[in-house]
């Protein structure tokens, strides 16, 4: 059922700078926005799984990064969320307002989830028991989110569910089960997420690898292997998600379109390096070669994966939505004023992480982590 | 009608209402409390006062648990809630504000994470360097209050705006700097309140008392200034908007009110402090703290009333409507609407003709997409209560319904739409809140009769029309209030009966007697 009518109209407003530029922030604060969501959730999933193997302290160690990890996920998830109404707002508010109460209370969710996971943080290994309860409660609660994001999303790109959902439930209490593609997309999503989980424990394991050794050994075993084993499933995932999508889609990226064809060649290749890569890491106990190459590889395969999921919306919405229906207008007085402030901005916040300590390399990770000669020396 | 319209039960601008309140209750502490941790260390630090110091490390652990968590939650809750419920707006906003939003994000960003490093920085930083994050925190909190500010203020009074579509002369528009002004005194006061919080569990009581009284010093000034700024506050809102909280619009009234004594108790609260401050308990901290969530919720519900019936001033109404034509608007203006109807523009609707069987199933679409942005049926701002309290039968909805925007000085948009489309509404809304004939003592009473049908535009003054150009003679005035629109064309074509009239005329006719023997009319002001 087609009901192109549905299409809201665009606000009389120009867009106040060239689409492209919109469109390369909200790639690029997209990809910023997953890195930072993966760690997180793959990160507290992969705590929650040290917790049931009797590995106490990896659940504290990832725990107490949490609570760090989950403000970086909403300050670089802000962004997009800007950027994708400044391009998609007509599809983006329309679903949004149709699934509006499991959207709504994403903020209900992410206020307990956040203070479950300070509460589990502060905890500091004490009421072991308890502190495990609530880390699967607000692990779940961040599951339900993402959940909820793929089914807007998946709705927002697909005007023709949108008129038979709302008019039988104009209250906002729906969602977007009868999409084929939600599930694996959803759960290529989230093994995403428990992959890049496992690079955060490989990098724990490096921060501590001349420290406590053996340690760190069990943690990069752990880590890497669920690195492994996430990104193999993927390959499961990612042609179930393939399959299901509509035939002209799935065709773009079989040979159809040489752009979205050679992303998901470069894509399938980089991730079947990585597993290659951090099995011979894990052979020959080499926790740096994981930490710098394989995270860098994957850093390379989830943007290839963001610039691939923007190809697949805009082929969704092929039929509704044309680039070229903005009248542009940059915004000269104040425009180049955000890109003075966004790289000012930038320049002050790596300070301030160096500042911290947060840089100090290994030195610093030898020895005592903070207390470092340059931080003292820079502070007076 | 542009967009889908969530259908919320118990009234979708309670909602939004809720969201923001809290919100902003927390998002200016956010502000003031920054500069307060920074200036207390540095206080605390040169007094070698190791208690005070210890007290705030764990006041920090709270500021950053309410600001950095439920404070940056509800701030993007705003945005998702106004996306939700005003879709249009929201649209604008964002097409005409984005560099504002995007260059908001990046202080954002630098607050969060300044936040943070100085939390885990207590125990780990030299004491300089500890502060210097403070300083970032402060700065980059307040310039991320300067960007929304200009953003929110744009809303009320949209300035020259309307006819440059300029980002500056929106943002600097008349409200900016008064409205900046008030918000950062209001984050001084707050960061003096919530530290009381923290105080009042304080166990070393000479500690305690310390800390009341440095809140104190937050608190008193902040408050005391407050009235001054809201002054010229006031002053810089045209007057056709601002006389929105004067009389007419019972909303903005009740809440400007409530607003000035709420103010009024927290400084009084504030200084009972003093009393005993090393006693202060939790209890009396929470109270000062409700208070001044009572007293902000209702600044900015006048804020946001007096804004009506436009949700960007003069510019786009709350119901999405645009106040005028503009290219580019898709049809979905006031005039455009009552010229080709509302079932053939708007979008959203599944029934595209009124027949017999389905006009109250059209009066309820055409309800959602007209009047449900800011009324429910029965509840928040409930259209059954209205009508319950006047009496109003579908006839008398109907003709009301005509000049709403005239109504409460102008705090309603118009009814968009054709003639019968309005009669399909006023069939739904008379079918919510069914009214049986009035009784004759009803009818006999003329101020009843006035409340219920004339109070929406008319007010109980002499210099009002009503009472300054009825004719004195009753059946003169009762005739001539046969027709009403050809008394004033704006007026609404109600059929008052016989009795209504006699006794309307009459009643009028003894509160003028009243008010020439030199007898204050009551009310009426």
């Amino acid at each position: 059922m087609m009901e192109p009518n549905l299409i809201p109209t665009l606000d009389p407003n120009p867009l106040p700078a060239p689409y492209w530029v919109f469109k390369l922030l909200l790639v690029v604060t997209f990809f910023l926005h997953i890195v930072a969501m993966n760690l997180l959730l793959g990160g507290a999933a992969l705590a929650l799984a040290a917790k049931w193997r009797s590995k106490n302290r990896v659940f504290v160690d990832v725990a107490k990064k949490l609570p760090v990890l989950l403000p970086a996920t909403i300050t670089l998830g802000v962004a997009p969320l800007l950027f994708v109404q400044v391009l998609y707002g007509q599809f983006f508010y329309a679903s949004s307002i149709i699934v509006a109460w499991p959207w709504f209370l994403v903020l209900v969710a992410l206020t307990v989830a956040y203070y479950g996971f300070y509460y589990v943080s502060f905890q500091n290994g004490q009421n072991s028991g308890k502190s495990g309860s609530v880390m699967l409660f607000s692990v779940v609660l961040i599951f339900l989110i993402g959940f909820v994001y793929s089914n807007n999303f998946t709705l927002s790109q697909t005007p023709a569910r949108w008129g038979a959902k709302y008019f039988a439930h104009p209250a906002g209490w729906n969602l977007n089960l009868s999409e084929p593609t939600l599930v694996p997309r959803f759960l290529h999503f989230f093994t995403a997420a428990v992959a890049v989980g496992g690079l955060l424990l490989v990098l724990i394991a490096f921060a501590r690898w001349k420290r406590e050794p053996d340690y760190a050994r069990q943690i990069f075993h752990f880590g890497g292997k669920a690195f492994m084993y996430a990104t193999m499933a993927q390959f499961l995932l990612g042609i179930w998600f393939l399959a299901a999508l509509p035939r002209d889609l799935r065709i773009l990226f079989l040979g159809d379109s040489a752009l979205a064809t050679s992303l998901l060649v470069l894509g399938v290749g980089v991730a079947i390096a990585a597993i290659l890569l951090m099995s011979e890491a894990i052979r020959r106990e080499n926790v740096r070669l994981a930490a710098y190459y394989v995270s860098g590889i994957v850093g390379v395969v989830i943007l290839t994966m963001s610039v691939m999921r923007d190809i697949l919306r805009d082929a969704y919405l092929k039929p509704y939505f044309r680039p070229d229906q903005f009248v542009v207008k940059t915004q000269w007085s104040v425009f180049p004023l955000f890109l003075v402030l966004f790289v000012g901005g930038a320049i002050l916040w790596l300070v301030m992480l160096k500042r911290y300590g947060l840089f100090a390399g290994k030195k610093a990770e030898q020895e005592a982590p903070v207390e470092t000669p340059e931080l003292t020396g820079a502070a007076r | 009608m542009n967009y889908p319209v969530w259908d919320v039960v118990f009234g979708a601008g309670l909602l939004m209402a809720v969201v923001a309140v809290l919100h902003v209750f927390v998002s200016h502490f956010a502000v003031g409390g920054g500069l307060f941790l920074v200036l207390t260390e540095r206080n605390a630090r040169r007094s070698n006062d190791a208690a005070l110091l210890g007290w705030l490390k764990t006041h920090t652990k709270f500021f950053v648990l309410l600001t950095v968590v439920f404070g940056a939650v509800s701030g993007v809750g705003i945005w998702f809630t106004i996306a939700l419920i005003s879709p249009t707006a929201t649209s604008n906003l964002i097409h005409a504000y984005v560099w504002g939003w995007a260059i908001e994000w990046v202080f954002f960003f630098i607050e969060i994470t300044a936040a943070l490093l100085y939390l885990y920085g207590w125990d780990k930083l030299e004491a300089r360097l500890h502060q210097w994050y403070g300083w970032i925190y402060f700065f980059a909190a307040f310039a991320s209050m300067a960007i929304i500010n200009g953003i929110v203020t744009f809303m009320l009074t949209s300035g020259r705006w309307i006819e440059n579509h300029q980002f500056w002369t929106g943002f600097f528009n008349p409200t900016y700097f008064p409205s900046l002004a008030f918000r950062f005194a209001i984050s001084l006061a707050l960061a003096g309140i919530y530290a009381l919080l923290t105080a009042s569990v304080q166990k070393d009581a000479a500690l305690k008392a310390r800390i009341v009284r440095w809140s104190a010093l937050w608190i008193v000034p902040s408050l005391a200034v407050l009235p001054i700024l809201g002054w010229w506050y006031i002053r810089t809102i045209p007057a056709s908007i601002w006389a929105r909280a004067r009389g007419p619009m019972p909303t903005a009234t009740h809440f400007a009110f409530l607003a000035v004594v709420l103010l009024a108790v927290t400084f009084v609260l504030a200084l009972l402090t003093l009393i005993q401050p090393q006693r202060l308990p939790l209890a009396f901290s929470l109270m000062v703290a409700l208070v001044a969530l009572g007293t902000m919720g209702s600044f900015e519900f006048v804020r946001e009333a007096i804004r009506k019936p436009f949700v960007i001033g003069n510019y786009l109404y709350a119901n999405s409507l645009y106040a005028a034509p503009i290219p580019g608007d898709g049809g979905f203006s006031v005039d455009k609407l009552d010229d080709v109807g509302v079932l053939t523009s708007a979008k959203w609707l599944s029934n595209r003709e009124i027949t017999q069987q389905n006009q109250l199933a059209v009066g309820h679409e055409i309800f959602r997409v007209e009047c449900a942005s800011c009324h429910s049926t029965d509840s928040y701002r409930g259209l059954k209560h209205y009508i319950a309290l006047r009496q109003w039968d579908q006839d008398r909805i109907q003709a009301m319904l005509a000049t709403l925007d005239v109504m409460h000085n102008g705090a309603m948009p118009p009814f968009a739409g054709t003639d019968s489309e309005r009669a399909a509404l006023a069939a739904f809304l008379a079918s919510i809140q069914p009214v049986a004939p009035s009784p004759p003592s009803a009818a006999a009473n003329g101020r009843t009769v006035f409340e219920r049908n004339c109070s929406m535009c008319h007010q109980l003054r002499a210099d009002d029309a009503l009472f300054a150009r009825l004719p004195k003679d009753p059946s003169e005035a009762s005739n001539a209030l046969r027709d009403l629109p050809n008394l004033f064309i704006r007026m609404p074509d109600l059929k008052l009966s016989d009795e209504e009239r006699t006794a309307l005329v009459d009643w009028v006719n003894t509160e003028r007697r009243m008010q020439t023997n030199g007898m204050a009319v009551p009310g009426g002001n």
